[in-house]
């Protein structure tokens, strides 16, 4: 580059006219206008107000679930059932398998533990149903015990209902038995299941069936003295009543007559159930896990929106590209 | 540190009035052009940041903005009066008076951008990253278009001086 030419360059400098000068002293003397709410100005109090909501949000949830007591096994008990779930046995002494012929302190004292189960009222009829779920150590130990058990019921005057008897892998299996054993030997029946395996569940539920006999007598008594009165067809009508209602009764005596225990036999050891969480600790899993909810929701709104923010940049910096291409030519030609 | 639109407006009125004479070479639609991108800095001064370029940085790109508009709104007005009408070039030049005149035929012979580049880096006396920041371009890319510029306005006015 010649410096003279640089030289004359800034030698010749036009200046602005004193018109012009007064007209932008004007301009830049008036009040700027008000600033215009714009999507610039309001991302940066948007995002954090829309973080802080959403940390808001997962606090509350968090905070609320605290207050809250735990909900428990909540069982529907009507006025004629009764229900009892017994944990799982939790001594060394009942973890063992008892056999079912020893006898000894030990085993009066397993016998106790195990006889938790509720014991049907001895006048009253009633649908005595019991399962209980047992933990045998082996495949071979699980053909045995279920066949203690079916010995057992037939022993105590019961019978079989059903056996499901699966062994789908050589270390595992389970075996589902199902039985009837006369109500008054129940007790004695789930005394000695119990002594079979380690108890991992018990369930016994008892529910009354003496209010529906006794309806059932009332009313074959009416029939009973309605017929009396009565002749002919209308005679025979009503002994056919009675006859139904003193089947139905039988039925009734029939089931109450009997206690039905599901008897579970498992190999497979339960897994350890973690201790209830406490307040702060269900807090905060619950905030944090409203908190991962609102990332999932925001990573799949991205996801969703993702090709038309694709297009929309490649359009943006396409056009920009393509003015600022337009605007030298322009320059060119100028 | 950050002062007022009017004291930016005292001290850049020049260079911000030159710049924009050379890239229209008209002085009436100049002086319009100067008080049009007052008029935009007064609106966008909230958003001026030192830290990104000086006062005459941001107010020369302002005005080529302004000046870029002019210079589409002129060419098309060109092209549509040639279409209909066959007429020729109407653009103006320089006042005589402002410029010499062998400088301002070499000036008025080279390209639009050839002009942006040489009044930003020469008469403006910015640097190559000021004057890339306004072009929208990388400094070593204006230091080129600078250099290839001078080259074509020396040979402009040496063959002037020769004729």
């Amino acid at each position: 580059m010649s410096p003279d030419l640089v030289t004359a360059l800034r030698a010749e400098t036009p200046s602005a006219s004193g018109d012009l000068r007064q007209r932008v002293a004007a301009i830049t003397a008036t009040t700027p206008p008000t600033r215009r709410f714009t999507l610039r100005r309001l991302l940066p109090v948007a995002v954090p107000v829309a973080a802080g909501l959403s940390l808001a949000v997962a606090l509350a949830v968090g905070l609320n679930t605290a207050i809250k007591p735990p909900t428990g096994d909540e069982g529907s008990t009507g006025s004629a059932v009764a229900r009892e779930v017994a944990p799982p046995a939790q001594s060394e002494a009942e973890k063992r398998p008892m056999p079912l012929g020893s006898a000894g302190a030990d085993d009066a004292t397993a016998s106790q533990q195990r006889a938790a189960a509720p014991t049907p009222s001895a006048g009253r009829a009633q649908d005595y149903r019991a399962t209980l779920t047992l933990l045998v150590d082996s495949t071979s130990d699980l053909s045995t015990t279920t066949q203690k058990a079916l010995r057992t019921a037939r022993r105590l005057g019961g019978y079989v209902v059903s056996v499901d008897y699966e062994t789908p892998q050589p270390t595992d299996g389970v075996a589902n038995v199902r039985l009837r054993i006369p109500v008054s030997r129940v007790q004695a029946a789930i005394v000695e299941f119990s002594g079979l395996g380690r108890i991992l569940a018990q369930n016994t539920q008892i529910a009354d069936l003496q209010q529906g006999l006794d309806q059932l007598t009332r009313q074959i008594r009416a029939l009973e003295q309605l017929a009396a009165g009565t002749r002919g067809a209308e005679r025979r009508r009503v002994l056919d009543q009675i006859a139904a209602l003193r089947n139905q009764r039988a039925e009734t005596r029939r089931q109450a007559a009997f206690a039905t225990v599901d008897l579970n036999l498992t190999t497979h050891e339960p897994e350890e159930v973690a201790p209830p969480a406490g307040r702060f600790d269900r807090a905060l899993s619950d905030a944090v896990g409203i908190l991962v909810a609102e990332l999932v929701i925001v990573a799949y709104a991205l996801i969703v929106a993702s090709p038309l923010l694709i297009l929309l940049l490649a359009a943006f910096f396409g056009s920009r590209a393509y003015r600022r291409h337009a605007d030298q030519r322009l320059l060119e030609r100028a | 540190m950050r002062s007022s639109l009017a004291d930016a407006a005292e001290r850049h009125l020049d260079d911000v009035y030159r710049y924009v004479l050379y890239l229209t070479r008209d002085p009436h639609a100049a002086e319009d052009l100067v008080a049009e991108t007052f008029e935009r800095a007064l609106r966008l001064w909230h958003r001026f940041d030192p830290a990104r370029g000086s006062e005459c940085t941001w107010l020369c790109q302002i005005a080529r903005t302004a000046a870029l508009d002019h210079l589409r709104a002129e060419d098309r007005r060109r092209r549509r009066e040639a279409r209909y009408a066959n007429l020729a070039d109407t653009t103006s030049e320089l006042e005589p008076e402002t410029l010499s005149p062998w400088l301002r035929q070499a000036l008025a012979s080279l390209s639009a951008a050839d002009r942006e580049v040489i009044v930003l880096r020469v008469i403006l006396d910015l640097g190559p990253t000021d004057a890339g920041r306004v072009l929208g371009i990388s400094p070593s890319a204006c230091t080129t278009r600078l250099s290839r510029a001078l080259q074509r306005l020396e040979e402009k006015v040496g063959s002037q001086l020769v004729a």
